[in-house]
């Protein structure tokens, strides 16, 4: 039934929802990969998602003022990855590496202090106002509109929303490919569901972690591309405030459950939006104050009744 | 002479957030540093205690409930209790979750505190806040306090207020950072009886080796809760003082992670877990480089600024403050590489046989 | 850390003594959640100093006028931090300063109300500072209260003609009180809200809540600063063709929202700000001193930043010394009627006035910053529309 009520449902609460739970997805996914391999919730990967962002807006502006071109964000991301995944790889030799043998709460502290100071670099090299990513209003895509709207089912999706979505496809197609096909991917997977094991059939473990940051780098990356892209602004702390939603997601879906980490996301996008939707009456369901609270208490509900998550990954 | 007044002033209010972040550590360090819980949930429980006793003490308002006036002691004691009250819920629902997993319930649930904080308008203001909270001591010079019990027992109003008309306007910060430091005193006194005594030993047992402790037929689940309890208490408390230091509070700014539980965490990193000493040292130390280093960095820059005069150091001033957050970053992790136990390292209690010989 | 201590005192005191004569304390918002507004205002605050400095100084002397800036970064725990430094140890005569109402409130009842030190805000506007204090006159500010701008902002959609509307608030001490003033005034005045929600700021979508919103009017009330969370509300709002008419107050009015936006797609946005007539003398001055220094005229809270500094450099002045205790009665003294006019960057005639000892009136950029006796000052409003890609203000009258 398409009537005013789907219409509206689907593309101003279901689509965005959906956008938002995309992004969520892939930061999910670094931090799962993380909290598998490398056992520590590593706080400072939202800031990461947002340096990343950052980078790719420089590289974008740097080509303007050189060649006078207009970049798409989505090819300044690919050399912008690079100068992060070298990142994520130098502050894991250099503050996570020297607490592997240790107390993992050495090692969360160091992550809560690395998300300090790459946020205080960000405000302190490119200041604390916020920065303009593409500006303008995004239209929705006329064919898909005029295509959906002849067979009675119009959907307004701007472009860059398609562009997420594609994206995030691409992504988790490849990643379940080098997860399933690929040696190292394997080798990923054996060390997240049993290290011991892993170590005992002579699985190289520094590569598996330098992978886990290559592949975490990457989604880390996408995700905070395509959240500047959805919001087409940057600011320093968009990476903090996605970062709780990204737990629940990783917790939701189970931990070291790269799957999950995009089901989780998938879910908590749509939680946060749907709970402004006006399910009873006219007045949203959840005052929209609340709604980062959405996110939190999913994560918490979770922990709480099923701490290994809805894929069944690792609990400790 | 002025200008030392204005040091020994200074020195005062290093003191007194100092003190109030002291107890804040030491709560910290009886989850943490006895027990091993990875308490990330610092604001919510300094939230709680700061709401409390703002509610209860302030003269009646329109702009938020109540405003009970009730006596100064009390709504510290009830922040304090409302703040174990809330911990021993989380507690016992989550106490059983590993080091990480409880630190993102904690960190989750302490954001959903501030967000009721900040919606339940009617309670609280919301993001407004509630200001005109009353100080200790500073208080008696309010009319409402010294024209009624126990000051009216004493003297009249009239002669009260050209009493504290012909003090010095800042008699009160002796009195208050002394208060703060003698509350500090006395949880810190308590502390180390509770460290000593067979409970803080078994605390102990339970952080390095959770299933001999078991083995030995102790009640793991409860002694934890038990801590998480006690430490949320005093950080209950510790928000009541806070909340008496800056006289307003609300829900976003005032009680920042990043601001309150990091700085708090770095302060019992860095003096040492385990050892109440050390939270102390680590609170005070911290907070003075915290709040000195402002004036150090802006000093740096407006010297710079006159000794090459045609540099323009407005971006140097507007950067600042966040090369202050990362000072204190690279800080934390230079400790947690160099002096992995801190400035004081935990001390062991010795136990009662080895004392005998 | 006695020698922590020691240096940092003894650095503080030769950079704030040696070189400075007069110092103002400024505790600005350089970290916090609204840096984009503040460095406009810092800029202007300097540009005052700069007038002063460059018309002979302050006094018979011709000491310097330093401002000493402070972080307090819109929260009362920095804020009290900072001017306890600035109040005890840089040793100022006044606070020119903190543009958060919260900070403003905690840092002058924690510190400088019981330290007897003057605070002038540049741009706290929440209705609560006009019932602040008890008995004492220690603090003013340069921005009109909400309690104005929320009125006239319902007065200018009702004369619009937007009888219904939905109010969506960012969810912080600014933008909840000043949408509380308007939903009053404008039910008082015969409009319809038809829905008022809170939003949580810097979110990374609003598309739900704007969609919610939207079925109940076509109209828009936003209340939110354009640096955190205020343009994502409009991009939504518009990309979802949810609303096509916004008003809202100057968190909202910013070139930047006009770059991010795109001047095509905000035919339908008004927004207010506290202005003075753009037709007086006054104004006329202040923007050729803006212009000269290379500050935003217009911006947000920028002719009050220049206000409040020069305000009190001309209090210190006429007090003849820069003890605290004179400060105040001198700040009102300068500030109102009778006396001679004087306009942005006139501290030449003004000193010359005063060593006479004759009587002045400062009309500032930003009105005529006359204190009532809580201190606060009456305001005129303006309204701005994007007319050929700028923003082009309006008096409402």
């Amino acid at each position: 039934m398409w009537d005013a009520f789907g219409f509206e449902f689907v593309n101003f609460y279901l689509i965005p929802g959906l956008v938002l739970g995309c992004i969520y997805a892939l930061g999910a996914i670094g931090i799962t990969l993380t909290f598998g391999i490398l056992r520590f919730a590593n706080f400072a990967h939202g800031e990461m998602m947002m340096m990343g962002g950052y980078l790719t807006w420089t590289i974008m502006a740097i080509v303007t003022a050189l060649f006078g071109l207009t970049l798409h964000p989505l090819v300044a991301m690919v050399p912008a990855t690079a100068v992060v995944i070298f990142l994520f790889l130098l502050t894991d030799k250099y503050f996570y590496k020297p607490f592997r043998k240790e107390d993992t709460i050495k090692v969360v502290m160091a992550s809560f202090g690395m998300m300090l100071i790459i946020r205080s670099a960000v405000q302190a090299i490119w200041g604390p106002n916020q920065l303009k990513f593409v500006s303008g209003i995004a239209k929705p895509n006329e064919i898909l509109r005029d295509v959906s709207g002849s067979i009675d089912l119009m959907l307004l999706v701007p472009n860059k929303h398609i562009w997420i979505f594609l994206g995030t496809i691409v992504i988790v197609i490849a990643l379940s490919y080098l997860l399933n096909k690929t040696r190292i991917g394997k080798a990923m997977r054996a060390v997240s569901d049993s290290p011991d094991l892993a170590h005992v059939t002579g699985i190289d473990v520094d590569q598996v972690i330098r992978a886990t940051w290559i592949v975490g780098g990457i989604c880390a990356m996408a995700a905070g591309v395509f959240l500047a892209m959805d919001i087409q602004l940057l600011e320093t702390t968009m990476g903090f405030r996605m970062l709780l939603p990204m737990f629940a997601a990783a917790i939701l879906g189970g931990i070291g459950k790269p799957y999950g980490a995009v089901f989780g996301g998938l879910v908590i996008g749509l939680a946060e939006e749907l709970s402004a939707y006006p399910w009873i009456g006219d007045t949203p369901l959840l005052s929209p104050g609340y709604k980062t609270g959405v996110a939190f208490a999913i994560m918490v509900i979770m922990l709480i009744v099923r701490p290994q998550g809805l894929f069944k990954g690792r609990s400790f | 002479m002025e200008a030392y007044l204005g040091y020994f002033l200074y020195l005062l209010s290093l003191l007194t957030v100092g003190g109030i972040y002291a107890l804040f550590a030491l709560g910290l360090n009886v989850q943490w540093g006895f027990a091993g819980l990875f308490n990330v949930g610092i604001v919510g429980f300094a939230a709680v205690g700061a709401y409390s006793y703002a509610l209860l003490t302030t003269a009646e308002s329109t702009f938020h409930l109540g405003g009970f006036g009730l006596p100064l002691p009390f709504g510290m004691f009830v922040g304090m209790i409302l703040a174990a009250a809330i911990a021993a819920v989380i507690g016992v629902i989550c106490i059983r979750l590993r080091s990480d997993y409880l630190a993102i319930a904690t960190i989750g649930i302490a954001e959903i505190i501030k967000l009721v904080f900040k919606n339940e308008t009617e309670i609280t203001n919301g993001p407004r806040g509630i200001n005109k909270i009353p100080r200790a001591w500073e208080h008696f010079s309010e009319e409402r306090f010294y024209s009624s019990w126990p000051l009216s027992w004493f003297a009249s109003p009239e002669t009260w207020e050209s009493f504290f008309d012909w003090l010095p306007n800042w008699w009160w910060q002796p009195f208050f950072a002394g208060t703060v430091l003698l509350v500090m005193y006395v949880v810190y006194r308590l502390l180390e009886r509770a460290r000593m005594s067979p409970w803080g030993r078994m605390m102990t047992a339970i952080r390095e080796n959770e299933p001999a402790a078991r083995a030995a037929g102790k009640d793991v689940t409860t002694r934890r809760i038990e801590a998480f309890v006690i430490g949320a208490a005093i950080m209950g408390l510790a928000g009541a003082l806070f909340a008496q230091h800056l006289r307003l509070i609300e829900p976003t700014n005032t009680f920042d992670s990043a601001k309150v539980t990091f700085l708090v965490w770095v302060m019992l990193i860095c003096g040492g877990s385990g050892n109440n000493r050390g939270a102390m040292l680590g609170a005070f130390l911290i907070w003075t480089i915290w709040s000195a280093s402002e004036l150090v960095i802006g000093g740096t820059i407006s010297l710079i600024g006159n000794v090459f005069q045609n540099l323009d150091t407005t971006i140097l001033e507007t950067r600042a403050g966040f090369l202050r957050m990362m000072l204190i970053g690279i800080l934390m992790q230079v400790i947690l590489q160099k002096y992995p136990g801190g400035i004081l390292p935990e001390v062991r209690p010795a136990s009662p046989k080895a004392d005998k010989s | 850390m006695k020698n922590v201590l020691f240096g940092a005192s003894a650095l503080a005191m030769i950079t704030s003594g040696a070189f400075a004569d007069v110092t103002i304390g400024n505790p600005m918002a350089m970290t916090g959640p609204i840096p984009d507004l503040n460095a406009p205002i810092a800029a202007a605050v300097d540009l005052a100093a700069k007038s002063v400095n460059e018309q002979g100084g302050m006094f018979k002397s011709g000491e310097m006028l330093n401002i000493i800036r402070a972080d307090s970064a819109c929260d009362p725990t920095a804020a009290v931090d900072a001017v306890t430094k600035l109040i005890n140890v840089s040793n100022v005569a006044a606070i020119v300063g903190p543009v958060c109402s919260g900070a403003t409130i905690a840092q002058a009842e924690s510190v400088s109300i019981p330290a007897g030190v003057v605070t002038l805000s540049v741009s706290a506007s929440s209705p609560a500072i006009s019932t602040m204090e008890d008995g004492t006159d220690l603090v003013f500010r340069a921005a009109a209260s909400d309690a104005y701008q929320g009125v006239a902002l319902a007065e200018l959609a009702i004369e619009k003609g937007y009888m219904d509307m939905a109010v969506s608030y960012a969810n912080d001490d600014y933008n909840a009180a000043i949408a509380a003033v308007f939903v009053d005034a404008y039910t008082a005045a015969g409009g319809t809200v038809t829905a008022n929600e809170a939003h949580e700021p810097s979110k990374a979508s609003y598309r739900s809540e704007v969609a919610t919103l939207g079925s109940t009017s076509d109209n828009l009330a936003l209340f939110a600063y354009y640096g955190s969370g205020g343009i994502t509300v409009m991009r939504n709002a518009l990309e979802t063709a949810a609303f096509s008419n916004f008003i809202g107050a100057d968190g909202m009015l910013s070139d930047e929202v006009i770059e991010q936006i795109g001047a095509e797609n905000m035919g339908g946005v008004t927004f207010t700000t506290s202005a003075s007539d753009p037709t007086t003398e006054a104004y006329a001055a202040w923007s050729a001193v803006a212009e000269a220094g290379g500050v935003p005229a217009a911006d947000p809270f920028v002719p009050n930043g220049y206000d409040a500094a020069f305000m009190m450099a001309l209090a210190i002045e006429k007090a003849g010394t820069a003890d605290r205790g004179a400060i105040a009665a001198a700040l009102r003294e300068i500030s109102s009627a009778p006396g001679e006019i004087i306009l942005p960057g006139e501290w030449a005639k003004a000193k010359e006035i005063l060593a006479a000892g004759g009587d002045i009136n400062y009309e500032g950029g930003a009105g005529n910053q006359d204190f009532d006796e809580n201190g606060d000052v009456a305001g005129l409003f303006s309204k701005s529309e994007v007319v050929d890609g700028a923003w082009v203000a309006e008096l409402i009258k």
